[in-house]
């Protein structure tokens, strides 16, 4: 048998294992169906004496298979504890986790997108420098998956030794799918293992795209684990397959698909996307800074590039995606949405705007620098100013609250808790016009960046002109009237309004990146990117960027878990522990703060540990890093 | 320049229908009038 033959079978080995170990879970969980399957008649007549109990959320009935939900105790047997509030021991333990969990569940993501352009790109050497580049993801994401497993051991054994209760009764709920979701994480960890270290050996033709079905069941197999262990979240915020004493139905899809499970989801893959391109982007920053050669800094340009446009495109419908799971907490529970959007938690959403419009300055600020690095852009630079002016408009409406904390002196020279102009804008109608007004820039951003240093030369190359910049005028225009007229109509009918405001972002960032890409096709070029030519400016906005993103991960957690109040699992395990209540903004502020820090802190280490690696790998390998001159422009 | 114009109008009238059409529908699907204001 040739080399290239074994290669091929033994890939397609690899390949059916990796299918085998996504398959190992279902297929160890089946014998539990059979049991059920097998014995109808048995199960009959256990029906006949078993207690029933009605669902929660699905208000359907089922035999009751489950302990009702422990009533705890302040005292040493339910809540045992340090000399110190265990909460926020539970709180550090899980947000770094969730840091390293978002990372390592994102950057695969990023591997299998970049591989798949290499693969299909025309370009050899452009082809070349995105495998290069995907190959640099995966061994960023490979130290921190280690650190990964260890802060999951580090939060289960957080929560077995302070919430011994708790996560007893938790443990019991879930106990059907535990095993599946240990199982998926071997899993996970075998076919990481097998991506990373068979990139040498199936780099090319038939063997690639092997390596590249590879990735695709990595990710199959890390969304799946993040789905799990989003069921675990929405149970406890909207608990479902269990009875009002909280015992289980013997029905895990019910407690697994609960009101609010599909928003998390699709909320957290969008968020760790963005996240990961944050982390990537200033990975890259940060070598750029470091670099003493200008392949390296050409290089590091481009991954940073690269790392914040996958991120941003991420970040773009993030708000929506928010904004759906908002409107599911009101469905679910009115009271809940009034907590989070108008009641204890609403200066926290404040704050969470005032980030959010910060992650697009940032990134307006970086394409913006990041035109100077191409012959032709110029031309856009006088109109910059007005973007800017546009995107301050909407930063400031955006981040107006409804009423203000103060003083009563305050209040009386105020005339009331309402500003009497600046008051206006604090309500969603203004809101949702001031973040579509941001969005909307962005896109006209990278618009702006994509055609920087190229002429279009299609024959109605000025009917497009004219048309993209009547379509982004209509577009403000139609966002801000619906926003005002948000103020002439009635609650019930404003509530909708958003849809629309929504449809007018996402038909700017669709039909103008294709108009664009159509008029760009074969466009004549004034001169090359020049990789690495850039403000080192630009760089620390991707820095900022990525600290704004970990910043904000951490408020939402925050704010999404304490919408539970005094409750371990709403409205059926009750929190007995002396920290059963809402923090003050202040506090958790600087809890979210520290655990940004410790996150940079730790992952620098990560990257300083990724570096001696490097420094060990052989001249012929660090010979073949692509980027290493500055390329022609059309990368982009 | 007459050219200019032409396009202008010509893009005004495919956006402004457009996005019409986006607002009525996307309110209508869910139920609510998007012309309530002025049929009041």
């Amino acid at each position: 048998m040739g080399l290239v033959t074994r290669k091929k079978v033994l890939s397609i080995m690899a390949l059916c294992a990796m299918v085998g170990l996504l398959l190992f879970p279902v297929v160890v969980s089946l014998p539990s169906l059979a049991i059920g399957a097998d014995a109808p008649d048995a199960a009959k007549k256990e029906d006949a004496k078993a207690e029933k109990g009605r669902d929660v959320y699905y208000k359907t009935e089922g035999v009751v298979a489950g302990a009702p939900a422990p009533k705890t105790v302040d005292g040493p047997r339910d809540y045992p504890r340090y000399n110190f509030e265990s909460r926020v021991l539970l709180w550090f333990a899980n947000q770094q986790h969730l840091y390293y969990g978002s990372f390592v569940l994102a950057v695969p993501l990023f591997c299998m997108v970049i591989e798949f352009m290499g693969m299909v790109t025309k370009d050899k050497a452009l082809a070349k420098r995105y495998d290069q580049l995907a190959y640099d993801f995966i061994k960023i994401s490979l130290t921190a998956y280690s650190l990964t497993a260890v802060l999951g051991g580090i939060l289960i054994f957080t929560f077995l030794t302070l919430y011994p209760a708790f996560f007893g009764y938790l443990s019991s709920i879930f106990r059907p799918v535990m095993h599946i979701y240990a199982l998926m994480f071997v899993a996970e960890s075998g076919t990481l293992y097998i991506y990373y270290y068979g990139w040498d050996k199936m780099k090319e033709g038939f063997l690639k795209w092997i390596h590249l079905s590879m990735s695709v069941i990595l990710n199959v197999i890390g969304t799946l684990l993040m789905f799990l262990a989003n069921s675990w979240v929405g149970f406890m915020m909207s608990p479902a397959g269990v009875d009002e004493q909280g015992r289980y139905l013997g029905n895990i899809w019910h407690v697994i698909h609960t009101a609010l499970w599909n928003p998390l989801n699709i909320h957290r893959l969008l968020g760790n996307m963005a996240f990961g391109g944050g982390v990537v982007a200033a990975y890259a920053a940060y070598k750029f800074l470091a670099s003493k050669t200008d392949e390296d800094r050409a290089h590091y340009d481009w991954m940073g590039y690269i790392a914040m446009a996958l991120g941003v495109a991420f970040l773009i419908p993030l708000p929506f995606a928010g904004y759906w799971l908002m409107r599911e907490v009101y469905a679910y529970r009115q009271q809940m949405g009034i907590t989070l959007m108008g009641g204890l938690l609403a200066w926290l959403f404040i704050i969470q705007a005032t980030m959010i419009g910060i992650l697009f300055l940032s990134t307006n600020y970086y394409l913006w620098q990041a035109m100077g690095r191409m012959r032709g852009a110029e031309k856009y630079q006088r109109y910059i100013k007005y973007l800017v002016f546009i995107l301050a408009c909407g930063y400031m409406v955006f981040i107006t609250p409804h009423t203000m904390v103060m003083t009563p002196a305050e209040l009386k020279a105020m005339g009331g808790q309402q500003h009497p102009v600046l008051g206006n804008y604090g309500v969603m109608s203004a809101k949702n016009g001031g973040i579509n007004v941001i969005i909307t820039t962005t896109v006209l951003s990278f618009v702006w960046y994509m055609r920087g240093n190229k002429v279009s030369t299609v024959s109605w190359a000025k009917f497009g002109n004219i048309f993209m910049g009547v379509f982004f005028a209509c577009a403000y225009v139609n966002i801000i009237w619906l926003a005002i007229l948000g103020y002439y109509i009635p609650a019930n009918v404003r509530v909708g309004l958003s849809v629309p405001q929504v449809a007018t972002t996402l038909s700017c960032l669709f039909f103008m990146f294709a108009l664009n890409a159509v008029m760009m096709k074969g466009a004549k070029q004034m001169g090359p990117i020049e990789w690495g030519k850039i403000s080192a400016r630009s760089q620390y906005a991707l820095i900022m960027l990525a600290t704004a993103f970990t910043w904000m991960m951490g408020l939402m957690g925050y704010i999404r878990s304490s919408v539970r109040l005094f409750w371990h699992v709403n409205e059926i395990m009750r929190d007995n522990s002396p920290w059963a209540y809402t923090h003050t903004v202040g506090f958790a502020a600087n809890m979210i703060s520290f655990n940004v820090l410790f996150f940079w802190v730790s992952i620098l280490f990560v990257f300083w540990l990724g570096s001696l690696a490097a420094k060990k790998a052989p001249v012929e390998v660090k010979a073949a890093v692509p980027g290493s001159a500055p390329q022609p422009a059309g990368s982009h | 320049m007459g050219q200019t114009i032409v396009y202008g109008i010509i893009s005004l009238v495919i956006c402004v229908a457009y996005f019409t059409l986006v607002d009525h529908y996307l309110m209508d699907m869910q139920g609510l009038d998007y012309w309530y204001l002025f049929r009041k």
